[in-house]
């Protein structure tokens, strides 16, 4: 089971460009992320978007930037993850059907 | 198969998931409008944005940070978010009773502190630092953003329960806006040096409306005269929209402006219904958006180009979207029954704005307090103006 785990994680690291897997890959990667991003609680920092510093200490600039990552991050996760996965199984889909259909 | 045509059907597939994708989104969004606001009752979001803030006004040192970094930006949100919250507090006693003991408590000690707080450290504790840097015109200064603010307080708090040492102190606001706007050769009135709003001009009428209701005076000829006056000398002509900022002669410093207009169409409610209408139903054509199911406002009509400002918010480009505007859209949407745009909205809010619960309680970790407490007004609107409401005064 681990064997196998393993090979899967490799094969995925290994994907060719924009295929798949690699866009499979992508999503993983994006999602684990944000996933840090929110653990650190970096939410508290999108407060930047009304002007308004997200800690005092930190100062506006350094907040705005960890708000900013947090922003990109969290509409990666939403926006472009289902994309990249739901193309991921129209690519499958579309690629074993030319294959099927080759000559 | 070669990598180039690997590669073209990976790029198709993503071009069909984007375009199956992004309409979908706001699905997982979006609730009905009744969920953020009700005519009849407090809605569960209303009920979790006051607990928020009712832990802000009971927890000192966290609401010492919170206000820390919202005077950091700007003082008037500190101020702002004080009045919003007071007549929040006010329209849900009046919804639900049972609220009423614990809101007129939360209630007295923010009027209280904010009327002391003025005396203490002068006007300009609430204002940004460029109202020190110029003199006002009509001297004493004054302020209409601060007192047409403080009377509607007053005012709010009166009319769920009376309280006899506000009426004192609510006339005398009431007396000196009274006498301002009539002394001055434009109706018109400073809240910044030579720097007049209609943002607060409508909350000072609408403080006055209310203290005529109290105490059976009469002002409705002043407020009669001066939206005359507005409809005259105070409208951009090309969208018919109210400007949001003049001078003390009238002239315009600024365009119509969406962070100023949604909240202005609520205040004519009460003054002039039929114009209210007009104004927000311009101001809706002009500023306000839909998109995939998402609700968002302009700061400014396409047929003016002007600066934004710190109550604009940050403004998305491409698609020109207002923080500010979106956020004040909720109080025009939820005014005048406009369901579906408030649903649009709210969608927005919890895709964009990160809600953040803990224990009943309800932030929006984009916003600050006084965003929130702008959102919580507009869930909760609605009872002091019922009680005072009159249709298109002559």
């Amino acid at each position: 089971m681990k064997t196998n785990l393993t090979n899967r994680f490799w094969n995925l690291c290994a994907a060719d460009f924009l295929s798949p897997k690699d866009l499979v890959r992508h999503a993983v990667l994006i999602v684990l992320a944000f996933g840090v991003a929110h653990a650190f609680g970096l939410r508290e920092y999108t407060s930047f978007l009304n002007g308004t510093t997200g800690s005092m200490e930190l100062g506006y600039e350094l907040s705005a930037l960890l708000g900013l990552i947090y922003l990109l991050l969290y509409f990666a996760t939403v926006l472009l993850v289902p994309i990249l996965i739901l193309a991921a199984l129209l690519a499958t889909l579309w690629l074993k059907y030319y294959q099927r259909n080759a000559p | 198969m070669t990598q180039g045509r690997r590669i073209g059907i990976s790029l198709m597939a993503l071009l069909i998931a984007t375009a199956l994708w992004l309409p979908l989104v706001h699905l997982f969004f979006s609730k009905p409008a009744t969920s953020f606001f009700q005519a009849t009752a407090v809605s569960p979001k209303a009920r979790e944005l006051a607990a928020r803030h009712l832990q802000l006004w009971t927890d000192p040192p966290l609401r010492a940070r919170e206000l820390q970094r919202m005077r950091a930006s700007n003082a008037e949100w500190d101020f702002m978010g004080r009045s919003f919250l007071v007549w929040s507090l006010a329209n849900m006693a009046l919804r639900d009773p049972a609220t009423k003991s614990g809101n007129l408590e939360t209630m007295d000690r923010i009027i209280e502190e904010t009327i002391r707080l003025e005396q203490q450290e002068g006007i300009t504790f609430f204002l940004m630092s460029y109202a020190k840097t110029n003199s006002y015109l009509v001297q004493p200064a004054r302020s209409l953003f601060i007192d047409g603010e403080i009377a509607l307080m007053l005012a709010a708090r009166r009319m769920v329960e009376e309280k006899p040492e506000y009426k004192e102190l609510l006339a005398q606001r009431v007396n000196v806006i009274a006498d301002g706007l009539q002394r001055s050769p434009h109706m018109l009135l400073e809240s910044y040096p030579n720097e007049c709003w209609m943002f607060d001009h409508c909350i000072a009428l609408c403080a006055i409306r209310l203290a005529d209701h109290l105490d059976r005076t009469d002002h409705s000829r002043l407020i009669s005269d001066w939206i005359a006056m507005a409809k005259q000398k105070l409208v951009h002509p090309e969208s018919g929209l109210l400007t949001a900022c003049f001078t003390a002669k009238g002239q315009p410093l600024d365009g119509p402006e969406g962070s100023t207009l949604w909240m202005v169409a609520h205040c004519l409610q009460i003054l002039d219904e039929d114009f209210a209408r007009d104004q927000y139903q311009r101001t809706r054509k002009e500023l306000g958006e839909t998109l995939l199911g998402f609700g968002y406002a302009h700061e400014w009509p396409s047929s003016w180009r002007g600066p934004a400002d710190v109550d604009s918010g940050p403004i998305i480009p491409v698609l020109n979207i207002s923080a500010g505007s979106s956020g004040l859209a909720f109080i025009g949407a939820s005014s005048f029954g406009d369901e579906a745009y408030l649903k649009t909205l709210s969608t927005t809010l919890d895709f964009s704005a990160f809600p953040k619960r803990k224990a009943g309680a309800l932030k929006y970790c984009a916003s600050n307090q006084v965003g929130d407490a702008a959102l919580l007004y507009a869930a909760t609107l609605g009872p002091l103006w019922e009680k005072v409401k009159v249709k298109g005064l002559q």
